[in-house]
């Protein structure tokens, strides 16, 4: 790339992202950076109880996911588990639906009355709603973090460490717990962080299971959503609260940072290094059985419970064959208003999966052209899907809550007049996602031998010829996978959804929020259960685009 | 074919310098290897000839055309080379027969005229029955052969490689270099070849250009190189041979740090003063008299033994008929034929 088009091309992308991303959040932040000034201080001290509770709530959910995440990687990715394949797709789950359905399953299991688990336990023994409730639903939908990361880890022990523990006497546990568990333990930390990182940003869950509770749990998310309903008088603090939740993002990151720096110094750089299962022996029956409970009641009892619901004449009526009906299903799949949201989500999903990979490509482009300046391209795309969905979805709300007009030289001006409608939901979405086509661009990217546009070049090939015939088709797994990511994610997503949405118009994320919110539980469970079926079809796909990538390589 | 000049190379990349000044002709039809060991630029220099890389200052001329100079930048596609790359660079999503169509595909052929010539250079280096296979499906020196095919169908002027046997077992190499100077022979293609091993180089190339550190060392055809070194840099890359610094005084060489005297031959000519030592390991003997020195390691090698003795801190090499000797014995070495390069 020449200079001149390099400069070009960096500026054609960073327009967008200023005028749709950066520009919204850093107005956002200045106002809520002054609004203790026009406020006053006191109110804010009135706010401490939602910070406390997100700062409880979100420990309480990586303590969990810790906890659970430790023991299960080192089951899944390291022993001679039966159906450990299985079993690793079954427990990704959690982080591939959104969270809010997970709410709705474990209220459907442990609400005080109705909850099937209390209908077999005993009325009033468990109950959902609340602070550890809340903690208890995030941290499971985090654990797939925690297994991610301990997995990643797992396969960058070199063996030989835990073979030189045994050679020198260690039982096969004992090296386990003293060479191995240390050693990952930095990279299991700085997952069960990104799981604090999600929910302190989460909106669905807290809504679900803290809003309408007695006494009310209130979280930053929940505050800012309650407080920018309110209107105008609310939007100042609901911007020094964003304020405070997008620090939290800050000094995650820092902290993560920190473990993974820590532990990369004592983990092998070389890849792939195979090493043989670890034996469970007589263990073997009882850990089995011991995962597939855990997956059986973390994983397919929220599920079913949601399914069971979605069956049920209403919620709360006695369980009995008779009572089973499929009129919910009929009713709300062929209801217009589903209809025209399901319309509008595919739309708006498709578009911003576009997006995402055609400025994801563009973004990892320029992180290659440019060298230096690349890490600052990359910070630029990645950084939004790190904001929570309500403060991005709150900067947008403000920052387009009047019409922008741009004049260019006297005669030539355009009017940005984007508030009320769907575009303000595309943005978000596109800016939000934005780091899937990135990070997956910039990875195959990486994989790519610049020889081979340079042999197209030398066939004779013009620098866009040479990039349409070789580095695009080979870019294609890539874009595909980030394109289904981005696509489920836009299409399932709630939290900005629920803020974004124009009044009249329907996305399925409001949808669902509004049936499960107000109307009727059964009608949302029907719902659910669209929102999981595409999940697990779009994971499938996934699934078998991986595979044909690894057979033609 | 086109002949090609190079006048005055310069590139450097940020504040190191990786060509310095290069000037080389190569003639029509000619094979010229570009020889040096690793980060001596004659990738770079490589890479400038084929327009991937823009030189600093200098210019570049093609068949007598400008294709790199003052205000000049023939981009590589307009430049009608073909390259085979080091690492190959056979495209993982095309197969054989589409890898080397691709030349012919953007000169607006017809597709019979395309089926014809991808046939023809195909069968250039026997891979006719590989045609609809895919890249994944094939070795190394197949690999090797595809790249060789796709550079050689459009009938470039120049034709460039870039250390193309590097990647390949001991025994491939030497079929595909005899297959390499047969193709040659028969094509007449202007030829540039990128290497870091002599022996590759001593045997295909018309001439050979030397580099070191970014400069041209010495352009010369094979036997001369090897023959009459023109710096000691030279002859200790391309025929191997012992480089010592010292003193040239009474007819004898003392060595800088140690005073080692090595007595020279009355047909060596020397004038006294500061000099350089280069001498192969074929060309020293060892027997009754010369200079005693310890031995610190015999390797045998069949026909012949290497003996090696610490002088000044490095290893002189002696390669000489096996003898019954261990390791610090000390045995007499004697000059039979050196060359001085006086320093300063």
């Amino acid at each position: 790339m020449s200079p001149l088009a390099r400069w070009l091309g960096l500026f054609a992308w960073l327009v967008p992202l200023v005028l749709f991303a950066v520009g919204p959040v850093v107005l956002l932040l200045a106002r809520g950076a002054g609004a203790p000034g026009t406020l006053g201080w006191d109110w804010l001290v009135s706010e401490a109880g939602a910070l406390g509770n997100t700062l409880a709530i979100s420990g309480g959910a990586a303590v969990l996911a810790l906890v659970l995440g430790t023991p299960l990687s080192l089951l899944l990715f390291r022993t001679d588990l039966p159906l450990r394949g299985a079993f690793t797709v079954l427990f990704t789950l959690p982080s591939a639906i959104p969270a809010f359905i997970w709410g709705m399953g474990w209220l459907s299991l442990a609400s005080p009355r109705a909850g099937y688990l209390n209908r077999l336990l005993g009325e009033g023994t468990l109950d959902i709603h609340g602070p550890v409730g809340i903690a208890f639903v995030e941290g499971l939908s985090g654990l797939p973090l925690v297994l991610l990361a301990g997995a990643a880890a797992l396969r960058r022990v070199d063996p030989a460490l835990e073979e030189a523990a045994r050679v020198c006497g260690a039982s096969p546990a004992r090296a386990l717990l003293t060479t191995t568990v240390p050693l990952v333990l930095p990279s299991l930390l700085s997952g069960a962080v990104m799981v604090f990182l999600m929910a302190a940003s989460s909106f669905g869950v807290p809504y679900l299971l803290g809003v309408s509770a007695s006494p009310p749990t209130r979280v930053l998310t929940t505050r800012i959503y309650e407080l920018v309903l309110l209107g105008d008088e609310g939007l100042g603090r609901a911007s020094a609260l964003a304020l405070a939740l997008l620090l939290l993002t800050p000094l995650s990151l820092l902290a993560t940072w920190a473990l993974g720096r820590s532990g990369r110094v004592r983990l092998s750089t070389g890849k792939g290094l195979a090493s043989r299962p670890l034996s469970l022996g007589r263990a073997r029956t009882g850990a089995t059985v011991g995962v597939a409970s855990t997956c059986a009641l973390l994983v397919l009892l929220p599920l079913a419970a949601i399914l069971l619901t979605s069956l049920q004449r209403s919620f709360g009526a006695r369980l009995a064959w008779e009572e089973l009906t499929l009129a919910h299903w009929s009713g709300v799949l062929l209801e217009p208003r589903t209809l025209r949201a399901t319309g509008l989500s595919l739309l708006l999903a498709t578009g911003a999966g576009a997006l995402v990979c055609g400025l994801g490509l563009a973004a990892a482009l320029l992180q290659r052209a440019f060298r230096r300046l690349g890490a600052g391209v990359e910070a630029v795309a990645v950084w939004p899907y790190a904001v929570p969905g309500t403060v991005l979805a709150l900067a947008l709300l403000l920052a387009f809550s009047r019409d922008w007009r741009f004049i260019l030289v006297d005669k030539v001006a355009f009017v940005l007049a984007l508030a009320h409608t769907p575009w303000l939901l595309l943005i978000a979405y596109a800016a939000k996602y934005l780091a899937l086509g990135t990070r997956n661009s910039a990875e195959a990217l990486a994989q790519l031998d610049p020889s081979l546009t340079e042999a197209a070049r030398i066939s004779g090939a013009g620098p866009l010829r040479a990039f349409v015939d070789v580095p695009l088709p080979l870019l294609r797994p890539a874009l595909t996978v980030a394109f289904i990511l981005a696509f489920l994610s836009c299409a399932t997503e709630i939290t900005m959804s629920v803020l974004l949405v124009p009044a009249g118009s329907e996305v399925l994320g409001k949808l669902l929020f509004d049936l499960q919110s107000y109307a009727d539980p059964a009608a949302a469970a029907v719902l659910a259960c669209a929102f999981v079926a595409l999940v697990v079809l779009g994971q499938a796909v996934l699934a078998l685009v991986a595979r044909r990538a690894a057979e033609a390589r | 074919m086109a002949a090609i000049s190079l006048e005055g190379l310069f590139k450097s990349y940020g504040a190191t310098p990786v060509v310095r000044g290069l000037s080389l002709e190569v003639r029509e039809g000619e094979l010229v290897s570009l020889l040096g060991p690793s980060g001596c630029g004659k990738t770079t220099t490589l890479r400038m000839l084929a327009g991937l890389e823009h030189p600093d200052t200098g210019v570049i001329r093609i068949g007598g055309e400008m294709v790199a100079g003052p205000g000049v930048r023939v981009p590589p596609e307009r430049r009608g080379l073909g390259m085979v790359f080091q690492g190959y660079a056979v495209w993982p999503h095309r197969s054989v027969e589409e890898n080397v169509a691709y030349p012919l595909t953007l000169r607006h052929m017809s597709k019979t005229e395309v089926a014809a010539k991808v046939r023809e250079a195909l069968r250039w280096v026997r891979l006719e029955a590989l045609a609809t296979r895919r890249p994944h499906e094939l070795s190394g020196g197949q690999l090797q052969r595809v790249a060789l095919a796709r550079a050689l169908v459009a009938s470039p002027r120049v034709l460039l490689l870039d250390e193309p046997l590097s990647n390949l077992d001991a025994a491939l190499r030497e079929e595909l270099r005899a297959e390499l100077a047969a193709l040659r022979a028969r094509l007449g293609t202007t030829l540039v070849f990128v290497t870091h091993d002599q022996g590759e180089a001593l045997a295909l190339s018309d001439r050979i250009a030397v580099m070191n550190q970014g400069v041209l060392e010495q352009v010369d055809a094979p036997e001369t190189l090897y023959r009459e070194p023109a710096t000691p840099f030279v002859a200790g890359f391309v025929g191997g041979a012992n480089v010592l610094t010292g003193e040239v005084r009474e007819g004898a060489f003392h060595t800088a740090r140690s005073g080692t005297v090595f007595q020279l031959s009355a047909d060596t000519s020397a004038p006294p003063g500061p000099a350089t030592l280069v001498v192969r390991p074929e060309d020293l003997a060892l027997g009754e008299q010369g200079t005693p020195l310890p031995l610190s390691a015999r390797l045998f090698l069949g026909h012949a033994a290497e003996y090696r003795f610490p002088v000044d801190g490095t290893l002189l090499r002696v390669v000489a008929p096996p003898l019954e000797v261990r390791p610090g014995q000390t045995l007499k070495v004697q000059l039979r034929k050196a060359r001085l390069f006086s320093v300063g």
